[in-house]
């Protein structure tokens, strides 16, 4: 079958009215997250999860991973339109990959064109979503089939390029994000070890045989981390909204930018590609490609139309340009998609090159319901605006806790065990203290997903090579990837050491 | 970030780091015929963990001291909260699900901002109500409701 009728089926099954629906809740929680400062895609993703593992218990194992990835995914692109709405109103970026929508997102507001900015990102971020979709369908089909011929061994080098890249630009100190990575591998080795079936690091304690849950330990880290971390610290409730006013934005405003949609459309999706940069790294990038660019580089930081399109376009792109690596190789680029792949994981279904050919009607189920869903948040986004900034004012008098509840909610659901509540109330204590000093949290919560696979597959190879270690260098394609994993590693520490500062990766 | 937690860390997983490599050695004999066994991969962990920890805490030594101007950080607040989490937890089960949900929002929604006793009341029962309700019976998850059911 070619790839156009795939695309087709795919969208046959995103148009069922169970799956539409998921979408929608999707986008409309995602917006929600990320217009609420307090809690970003990946605590929305991880929340979500088991609520949407219970509403799709009862139907097939198939279509129940794609209606539930349908939603998690929407929740997950629905906070990058959400994300720049109180970047423009508030000053304060719902999400870091909104962080520099403030610098001229904010100017706008404060000039009386808070509606044009906002209307200027949606479509903006809705152009993105659609070119990062048509890159998804063109490389999907070639890359997993280039991933079909890796071995054990190119896995393997493949699994630790995607956690180099994810460790080299993951927060201020890379020791620290090395040890995150090198802490979140042991704890997955903690189990059954499933290839000689022996039990490991379980102290003959039956809870600890099927390791620790990956989501416990996701929604402690991520949700609960960032709940503590606003109740021990932020007392003020923040500045005063910008008026929106005039929705629609002018003719001269979609003319100005027409070129930085495309631009950062562009660069956002190849730099989501990559393993390891996120949707932050390309809105800095777009920011300062759109500067370079422009012809009066002195009106970027005043308000410049360019200077919002530009980087919301990219940032939405970018997490469209995540999924490739996601579906194709089965490697998260970013802790929000080691997430979605935990997500998967759980229904038994394992993203990478063969997703496509053994779970056609989720991967292009995926893929048609973005599209779908990146309709529906252009819809919601322009009319509805002023209706999401309400959410800003939401009390966090109820916010927290309501959170706290539903991520105990959530673990217990699917968990049925106390202990799980209990390792959830430490990851969070242990999250807030981890980001508070700069350790940096998604490369554990990735490493955690990846370790077993890791694992199994540098004990195949090893086993094919009779323990020696060279095959990984003498397999040319394992060799380029532990090159590039060298690469990603070394090259931040050149610059560096040349004196230059680094645009650093958030969580996103 | 502070140096005194760097450091704390830096033994902490220092420790760990030692400890996964010492408990490996305990793993049994894999029965497999590899040579490969499933006490390889943690020990190589343990290892690079140790030599990490070990260049943090280097690295603790070098660089000068942050001084933040801390923000007034309200542990009275988080405490309570944390430990009626804690209890939450432990009672879920004896208790059943609405009651401790509901008394854990009532704690937590006064402990944040006291006052508008109606409005909390309203909104921890219809969140400990509605999910219960929305999950056990639409839904037909299951979850300990009341004690003694």
């Amino acid at each position: 079958m070619s790839t156009l009728q795939f695309l087709m089926d795919g969208f046959s099954i995103a148009f069922q009215w169970q799956n539409i629906l998921f979408a929608f809740v999707g986008v409309l929680i995602g917006t929600a997250v990320g217009v609420l400062p307090g809690i970003g895609p990946m605590s929305g993703v991880a929340l979500l999860i088991p609520v949407t593992a219970t509403i799709t218990s009862g139907m097939p194992t198939e279509a129940a991973a794609a209606s539930s990835i349908i939603l998690l995914a929407g929740v997950y692109y629905g906070a990058m339109y959400g994300g720049s709405t109180t970047s423009i109103l508030l000053n304060t970026p719902g999400e870091s990959s909104s962080v520099v929508t403030t610098l001229d997102g904010y100017q706008m507001a404060r000039q009386g064109r808070a509606g044009a900015a906002l209307s200027i990102a949606a479509i903006g971020s809705f152009a993105a979503g659609i070119v990062s979709l048509i890159g998804l369908v063109l490389l999907a089909e070639p890359l997993s089939n280039i991933a079909l011929q890796f071995g054990p061994a190119e896995y393997f080098s493949l699994m630790l390029l995607g956690l180099a890249a994810v460790s080299g630009l993951a927060g201020k100190s890379m020791t620290k994000a090395l040890m995150m990575t090198v802490f979140g591998l042991m704890l997955g080795t903690i189990g059954i070890d499933a290839v000689s079936g022996i039990a490991r690091f379980t102290y003959d304690l039956p809870i600890l045989y099927s390791g620790l849950e990956f989501l416990t330990i996701a929604v402690g880290l991520f949700a609960l981390g960032e709940v503590f971390k606003t109740i021990l610290e932020r007392e003020h409730e923040d500045g005063t909204i910008a008026k929106i006013g005039r929705i629609l934005p002018t003719k001269q405003d979609l003319k100005d930018s027409a070129k930085p949609i495309m631009r950062g459309s562009l660069l956002g999706f190849f730099i989501g590609v990559l393993p390891g940069a996120g949707a932050t790294l390309a809105s800095f990038f777009s920011y300062i490609a759109e500067k370079k660019f422009s012809k009066t580089p002195e009106k970027f930081g005043t308000g410049a139309i360019a200077g919002v399109a530009g980087p919301e376009s990219a940032n939405n792109a970018a997490s469209g340009g995540a999924m490739i690596p996601l579906l194709t190789l089965g490697i998260p680029g970013s802790g929000t998609t080691a997430i979605l792949m935990g997500a998967l994981i759980m229904y038994n279904i394992q993203p990478g090159p063969l997703l496509f050919d053994d779970h056609p009607e989720v991967a292009w189920g995926l893929i048609a319901s973005m599209f779908v869903g990146n309709l529906m948040l252009l819809i919601l986004n322009m009319p509805l605006v002023k209706v999401f900034a309400k959410i800003i004012e939401t009390p966090k008098k109820y916010l927290l806790p309501i959170i706290i509840a539903i991520s105990f909610f959530g673990v217990y659901a699917v968990q049925y065990t106390t202990f799980d509540l209990f390792l959830l109330l430490a990851c969070g204590i242990l999250g807030y203290l981890l980001v508070k000093n700069d350790f940096p949290v998604a490369p554990l919560v990735l490493a955690l997903v990846l370790g077993p696979m890791i694992e199994n597959n540098l004990r195949r190879a090893l086993t094919i090579s009779n323990g020696d270690f060279m095959i990984f260098f003498t397999k040319p394609l394992s060799l380029i990837l532990l090159i590039a994993a060298a690469a990603w590693l070394l090259i931040p520490l050149l610059l560096k050491f040349k004196g230059r500062t680094i645009v650093l990766n958030e969580e996103d | 970030m502070s140096k005194t937690f760097d450091r704390f860390a830096g033994i902490i997983f220092l420790l760990i780091g030692l400890l996964f490599v010492i408990e490996s050695q305990r793993i049994s004999e894999s029965s497999y015929g590899s040579e490969v066994g499933p006490d390889i991969f943690p020990i190589g962990l343990g290892s690079i963990l140790i030599l990490l920890s070990a260049r943090l805490l280097y690295e603790t030594f070098r660089y000068e001291a942050v001084t933040k101007n801390e923000e007034s950080i309200k542990y009275k607040k988080f405490f309570i909260i944390f430990f009626s989490a804690a209890l939450y937890a432990a009672l879920l089960e004896p208790l059943g699900y609405v009651i401790t949900t509901f008394l854990f929002l009532v704690i937590a929604f006064q402990t944040m901002e006291s006052g508008k006793w109606l409005q909390t009341l309203v909104i921890a029962g219809a969140f400990s109500f509605g999910v219960y309700y929305l999950f056990a019976e639409f839904l037909g998850g299951s979850l300990p409701g009341f004690p003694g059911f």
